[in-house]
């Protein structure tokens, strides 16, 4: 088995990158959008806001000392050419000066809807969003670029890891707001927090059912055809080196548990319409879940593909 | 080593070339019109070479010269190979059979490594089709290790640049064989100009059963073989018979 070219802090920051961005993207896609969460909508695009950038930024951190000459990151900024590295990293420059200038529209004491910065708040937000999504597709593109990699050498991987990344943003947007959102006595701000918690949940529930699809065709491909990627795919199959991390807790963990345990939480009120009442144990116990499982996806993704390869020479 | 003849980067310097060229052309061939002859090739103009080489593995021995001779060419650090030589031993008592490989980078016609390099630091020369590494642009981002099918690059452990085999530009440059072309005992390596019919390399070519690895990958190598074994141990799965690769580098399996 070969060492890993790419290690943990490219796999850290594959996941740290995506979960930011995927905060960014979800608090101004909520900041943008009327209606819906009413009152609660600047407070769950503020905890997006405020949280995103920092995982974004530990991640670029890591990765740019990963190179073991920092300063070296700055000759990709001499030029952009089409290697996905290159354009990706471009987003993620101005992803992180422009996340963290949303971020601080966010932070006066003030700051409020409709006050002094909301022209600007939703002027960033309508940048952020499509650079973020930049940010977290850009990745899975990297990795799928490669023909040496049968692994990785698939369209969809950028369309698991973008919605992997969306489904991060949203469980560490929940996180947060368990943290600095819940204590609330005053009624109506607790009828606000029961139904941003009912749209965060029932959105992240949408988010991991695409995920679950995207996985099953991956896999499903992977074991319907024949030669370089078919052997590759084994490195995750019952059996392989990396199955049961994959099946325990990226599948279980990671996706059908918190996906099957938010389903229950919003059928109530979304078949039968009856009063949804948001649990504890559940916004804290689902979105870890959510986010071991993202980062067991890039573990596993990232360390299939390399110890795999082409099957014949 | 590597900073004559990079291509152009400079958008400005690219379109005064540009426009120079047209206008160069637009010229030669009015007074070609003129003259009432045809336009012919520039003889001052070095001609577009494509160097290749073919490994004749019927005349290895598997002796390691070429690894040597490449390590104390480029002084590369211990662990890491530009150029190594894989065994590959097949069959079970009696029936086996040990094959040499020796390998390099393959200066592919369409090389993966250049295509994902974020900074442009490796290229193809267009004069010479060589795939070079400039370490003044590589940010040892690892990309390109990813990327090539063959496993030729790798981390300099010392510098912290991408590096491979170059085909000795230094030493093709002034006329010279690559180091272990020169050094080959069995003279299984030939090394030459594939845009050249007359060259030894195009006539053997041309007359011998040859082939490429991997080459599904799409990256037309231009490194030829006569009589490789591509045997993988893949084939082990089928249990028919045994097949050991031996890669003599640090990463024990081949890639």
């Amino acid at each position: 088995m070969h060492e890993l070219t790419w290690g943990l802090p490219v796999i850290a920051y594959f996941f740290l990158a995506g979960m930011g961005a995927g905060a960014v993207v979800v608090s101004g896609s909520v900041l943008l959008r009327k209606g819906g969460f009413g009152a609660s909508r600047f407070a769950v695009a503020r905890c997006g806001a405020l949280i995103g950038p920092f995982p974004v930024m530990l991640g670029t951190f890591l990765i740019v000392f990963e190179l073991g000459q920092p300063f070296r990151a700055l000759n990709l900024f001499h030029l952009i050419n089409l290697s996905p590295m290159s354009i990706g990293s471009w987003f993620l420059n101005v992803f992180i000066i422009l996340s963290v200038l949303y971020a601080m529209t966010f932070m006066p004491s003030s700051a409020g809807p409709g006050d002094r910065l909301a022209p600007l708040r939703r002027a960033l937000a309508w940048i952020c969003v499509p650079l973020g999504i930049g940010v977290a597709i850009y990745t899975g593109i990297m990795l799928g670029a490669m023909p040496a990699r049968p692994f990785w050498n698939s369209p969809i991987l950028a369309a698991l890891f973008t919605l992997s990344a969306l489904s991060s943003g949203v469980a560490s947007i929940i996180l947060a707001g368990v943290f600095f959102r819940r204590k609330s006595s005053d009624p109506a701000i607790r009828a606000d927090y029961e139904n941003s918690s009912y749209l965060l949940i029932s959105s992240d529930a949408l988010l991991l059912a695409a995920e679950l699809m995207v996985v099953f065709l991956f896999l499903l491909f992977g074991h319907l055809t024949i030669g370089d990627v078919r052997y590759a795919m084994e490195a995750i199959q019952p059996g392989g080196p990396l199955a049961y991390l994959f099946w325990g807790l990226v599948v279980i963990v990671g996706l059908l548990i918190p996906f099957f345990v938010e389903l229950f939480q919003i059928v109530p009120k979304l078949i039968y319409d009856r009063q949804f009442k948001s649990h504890v144990a559940v916004e804290v116990i689902v979105p870890v879940a959510i986010l071991i499982g993202g980062f067991m996806l890039r573990y596993t993704i990232v360390a299939a593909g390399q110890i795999t390869a082409p099957a014949s020479l | 080593m590597n900073n004559k003849d990079q291509p152009v980067r400079n958008r400005r310097e690219f379109i005064q070339k540009l426009v120079g060229g047209a206008a160069a052309a637009s010229v030669a061939s009015t007074a070609a019109v003129i003259a009432g002859t045809e336009a012919t090739p520039d003889e001052n103009k070095p001609r577009q070479k494509h160097y290749g080489m073919l490994i004749d593995t019927r005349r290895c021995i598997g002796c390691h010269t070429c690894s040597v001779s490449c390590k104390s060419e480029f002084d590369v650090p211990l662990g890491v190979t530009r150029s190594w030589v894989e065994y590959t031993e097949k069959g079970t008592y009696p029936n086996v059979s040990r094959q040499f490989l020796p390998r390099l980078c393959n200066h592919c016609r369409h090389p993966q490594c250049v295509d994902v390099c974020p900074t442009g630091a490796t290229y193809k020369r267009p004069q010479d089709g060589i795939v070079v590494v400039d370490s003044g642009q590589c940010i040892g981002c690892k990309y390109c290790i990813q990327a090539c099918p063959y496993d030729a690059r790798f981390l300099n452990p010392v510098t912290g640049f991408a590096e491979k085999c170059d085909f000795c530009i230094h030493r093709v440059s002034k006329g010279l064989e690559p180091s272990c072309v020169n050094s080959c005992i069995g003279g299984a390596r030939i090394f030459g100009d594939l845009s050249d019919p007359t060259s030894e390399i195009s006539r053997q070519l041309a007359t011998n059963p040859t082939t490429v690895l991997r080459p599904g990958k799409g990256t037309e190598p231009q490194v030829y073989y006569i009589g490789a074994d591509h045997s993988d141990e893949h084939e082990n799965q089928r249990g028919w018979y045994d097949v050991r690769i031996t890669t003599h580098r640090k990463e024990k399996g081949r890639r």
